[in-house]
């Protein structure tokens, strides 16, 4: 059983995932390093961690500022494995997910999955690369059982899912609306019911990220997924030199999805 | 040179590619958008009664056809090949730019959509675009880096006047390339009732090919005047290249006209060797950017890279997927021009011929400079002098050491 199907395991006990997102290299490595461990601590399920790319184009305004100060520290994709590596020393089953753009992971060329697997990490979400132009990637990855986590929008109609569904692995990102990152979300009813349709599809878990900022809106969207992605509220507290208040914030998370 | 292929040259195929290039590198969001855009542009490519529009738009609109214009005196002057302009400048709105938002306008009308944005380095693609949205009575939102709303101010109240919004856009490098980024994130948050009229054939699949499309205009009128004005096809056409829309709409007709030579000219900045330059097919790698495969400029982490030109609208770090394709087949040659070149060959236009070219067009002219001395008087040159210079009088006073 690879780690991530032990995580989402727990659904047998009914415990929802607590998914977090955050920069690597914001504000600096050490910093970052800590930030993931003090997450895990709160009650993170799985780290997501962004690859600072000097394009974000899928990010608001907060996340982009995050990838701007890491690229400031001249962060490079081998600090990153270390990174994961340090985190994995630590501890064994929490997942690592590595976020970011395909020209970052390009970089790595036909090296990037054996790197991805010795450094622990066990799936990568990739923003710009959408299901029809991922056949080779998804291959490659696979050799190294790396899966490669699809994200589904409000706008991907269900024949297309269907499509997707056939190969995708770990679980699936429900982007909760059309948007960047840290937008605001206004409709609950319409993530619900396309929620609900995806799960009818599929035996894959079903997390929702994009404008979850606080405890009530995660327990809601909680209610009718296996669990939800905070990224931007975090980052926040990064950006305004309040880290120490991260730790009570996951925490009222973890508390409120459960 | 794999020149047999070229009979058969059909690009884009069924996935958006260019050889390995091109393709839809896009959030999920966006491809519902991108496949509805294809759809309908496929039906409209066939479609007598859009086409027929487009056309009419072109000539009473923009004043097409744009002639063929015989530089004498620079001719005699270089002393070699015969060269010939084609006079983009002018169109309405000063550019080629004009060509592809007349085309896209429709489509937006034709998708039923009441909002539009684009993205502009130099102001061109902006003024074009609030130009046909002022015309068409449509919503219209440009976003342009602030370094470029700074050097192009002339633009940037033209925009206004036409009824758009500018938005200054102030992340990364601050210039064209960040512009874009931040169109796309509007364009996925408003995709409902939002057209974004990328203004290159750049971007992911269809833009490169739509935008290909309707600047191919300039090359099919090309290949009549040319036949009327010197009984043959031009031996050299050479445009400049950014993202590459004038290029390809000067060069898209000739390709299977192989005893034509094609040649594209990037903003070398201060020489490809200095590292200061926005010239990816001199100096770049292949990657993924913007929606597209193709060559940019990038470190060896996939970062992107700050571009250095005079000229805005050559100030960007990739390039369209077909023109990767063309430079790796071999049927373009792309080289660079400095700054320095294109601002010398901005002069000697201006007081040679009375034609101010703008300084993106100059980076061809300082390459057709070099050539035209080398070859004999028997040879004809096509310069596509994709647009007027009258937005770059501030930057060239600038570089002169004058203030206006």
């Amino acid at each position: 059983m690879t780690r991530l199907e032990k995580v989402f395991n727990q659904k047998e006990t009914k415990n929802k995932v607590l998914v977090t997102y955050t920069v690597a290299g914001d504000p600096n490595l050490g910093s970052s390093k800590k930030i993931l461990n003090d997450l895990i601590a709160s009650g993170a399920d799985i780290l997501e961690i962004g690859v600072p790319f000097s394009d974000p184009m899928s990010e608001g305004p907060v996340i982009q500022k995050a990838h701007e100060r890491a690229l400031k520290k001249n962060i490079q994709f081998k600090d990153i494995l270390n990174l994961c590596k340090q985190i994995r020393i630590k501890n064994k089953n929490v997942p690592i997910i590595l976020m970011g753009y395909m020209n970052s992971f390009l970089s790595l060329k036909n090296k990037l999955a054996k790197e991805l697997n010795q450094a622990g990490v066990d799936g990568v979400i990739v923003v710009d690369l959408p299901y029809d132009e991922s056949k080779s990637f998804f291959n490659n990855l696979k050799k190294e059982s790396i899966d490669l986590i699809r994200l589904i929008s409000p706008t991907t109609d269900s024949k297309r899912l269907k499509r997707m569904l056939a190969s995708s692995s770990g679980y699936l990102y429900y982007v909760s609306l059309k948007g960047i990152t840290g937008a605001e979300l206004k409709n609950f009813n319409e993530v619900k019911n396309k929620v609900k349709k995806i799960k009818s599809q599929t035996n894959l878990p079903v997390v929702v990220g994009f404008g979850i900022k606080d405890a009530p809106t995660a327990k809601k969207m909680a209610s009718f997924s296996d669990g939800i992605v905070v990224g931007t509220k975090i980052i926040d507290f990064i950006e305004k030199k309040s880290t120490p208040k991260i730790s009570n914030f996951t925490k009222s998370l973890k508390k409120a999805i459960n | 040179m794999k020149y047999k292929k070229l009979n058969n040259y059909a690009f884009p195929d069924k996935e958006g590619r260019f050889g390995e290039f091109g393709g839809k590198y896009v959030s999920e969001t966006l491809i519902t958008a991108l496949e509805e855009l294809e759809k309908v542009y496929v039906k409209v490519k066939k479609d007598k009664s859009f086409q027929k529009e487009v056309i009419k738009d072109l000539n009473d609109f923009v004043g097409r056809p744009s002639p063929l214009y015989f530089a004498e005196r620079w001719t005699k002057k270089l002393g070699g090949a015969k060269i010939y302009l084609k006079r983009e400048d002018l169109n309405h709105t000063g550019a080629h730019k004009i060509n592809n938002t007349v085309g896209q306008v429709l489509l937006a009308k034709k998708m039923g959509k009441k909002r539009v944005i684009a993205e502009t380095g130099a102001g061109q693609h902006g003024v074009a675009t609030a130009t046909v949205s002022a015309r068409h009575g449509l919503e219209c939102i440009i976003f342009m880096g602030e370094e470029d709303i700074e050097r192009q101010a002339l633009n940037v109240y033209r925009m206004k006047l036409l009824g758009a919004e500018v938005c200054s856009v102030d992340s990364g490098t601050k210039t064209l390339k960040d512009a874009m980024n931040e169109a796309m994130r509007d364009w996925v948050t408003n995709v409902e009732d939002t057209h974004y009229i990328i203004g290159s054939v750049a971007g992911p699949h269809p833009y490169p090919e739509i935008v290909r499309d309707f600047n191919s205009i300039v090359g099919k009128e090309l290949k009549i005047q040319s036949k009327k004005e010197f009984g043959k096809y031009p031996d050299i056409i050479v445009a400049c290249v950014g993202g590459g829309s004038n290029a390809m709409g000067i060069f898209y007709p000739f390709i299977k006209e192989t005893k034509t030579k094609l040649v594209g000219v990037e903003a070398g900045g201060s020489g490809v060797k200095s590292g200061k330059h926005a010239a990816p097919l001199s100096d770049g790698k292949v990657g993924v950017l913007h929606g597209m495969k193709t060559y940019l400029m990038q470190d060896k982490n996939g970062q992107i890279l700050s571009t250095h030109s005079v000229s805005a609208g050559l100030d960007y770090p990739g390039v369209g997927p077909e023109h990767a394709y063309l430079r790796d087949i071999g049927r373009v040659e792309y080289q660079s021009a400095t700054d320095q070149q294109a601002l010398k060959s901005f002069h000697d236009l201006t007081k040679t011929e009375g034609i101010m070219p703008a300084l993106e067009t100059s980076h061809a002219l300082a390459y057709v400079n070099k050539i035209a001395p080398k070859l004999s008087k028997s040879k004809t040159i096509v310069i596509n002098l994709s647009g007027r210079g009258d937005k770059d009088m501030f930057t060239v006073a600038k570089e002169d050491g004058m203030t206006l």
